[in-house]
């Protein structure tokens, strides 16, 4: 394997696992769970990041393929995920998600 | 020890604060949780099957990956009521 492709695939190793490092701190030091959430979806670019660096060194094998596939689903289904567990807290802890914050303020 | 393994050691310990989340925090909170260690433990199982070169076991990392996506969404859903 030529040098730079592996100072590549390490760079966005560290990268991966740095992201999925702060994805974790965030999930502890934060309080809320609206911030909470915000962090789901770091973790799951993390997992790209790491499928990245993984078809880096292996090019495109069967590893590096299904590697590469495996970051795409979790990069595309994080937003998503994102998406629906923001709506069911909002229907959870307001009874209606598109209801605003300042209105349920006000009715308070 | 090369940086696969070390770095899939460094992902799998981040998932016992996850797990400490899941049962001091509320639901919802838990949930966060769930989601974040879902994404973490696709990573560790991606980062073992390249350190071992052990091609089938990506399979698992594809198959966990998706199906955590899923599961996540399925008990978003089912917190929209209140259990």
């Amino acid at each position: 394997m030529t040098t730079w492709r592996s100072a590549a695939a390490v760079v966005l190793l560290i990268a991966g696992g740095g992201l999925g490092l702060v994805s974790t701190l965030g999930l502890v030091v934060m309080r809320d769970w609206q911030d909470r959430v915000h962090y789901a979806g770091l973790s799951s670019f993390s997992v790209f990041l790491i499928a990245l660096s993984i078809l880096v060194r292996e090019s495109f094998s069967l590893i590096g393929d299904k590697a590469l596939a495996t970051g795409v689903v979790m990069l595309l289904g994080g937003p998503v995920m994102l998406h629906v567990t923001l709506r069911s807290g909002r229907i959870r802890t307001l009874g209606d998600w598109r209801r605003n914050v300042d209105e349920e303020r006000e009715r308070r | 020890m090369n940086e696969w393994l070390l770095a899939a050691a460094i992902l799998g310990v981040c998932l016992i604060p996850c797990a400490a989340v899941c049962m001091l925090a509320g639901p919802l909170s838990g949930l966060a949780a769930l989601e974040v260690a879902g994404s973490l433990t696709t990573a560790v199982l991606m980062l073992l099957a390249e350190s071992f070169r052990r091609q089938p076991f990506i399979d698992l990392a594809v198959v966990f990956g998706a199906l955590s996506l899923i599961g996540a969404i399925v008990f978003a859903r089912l917190l929209e009521q209140d259990l």
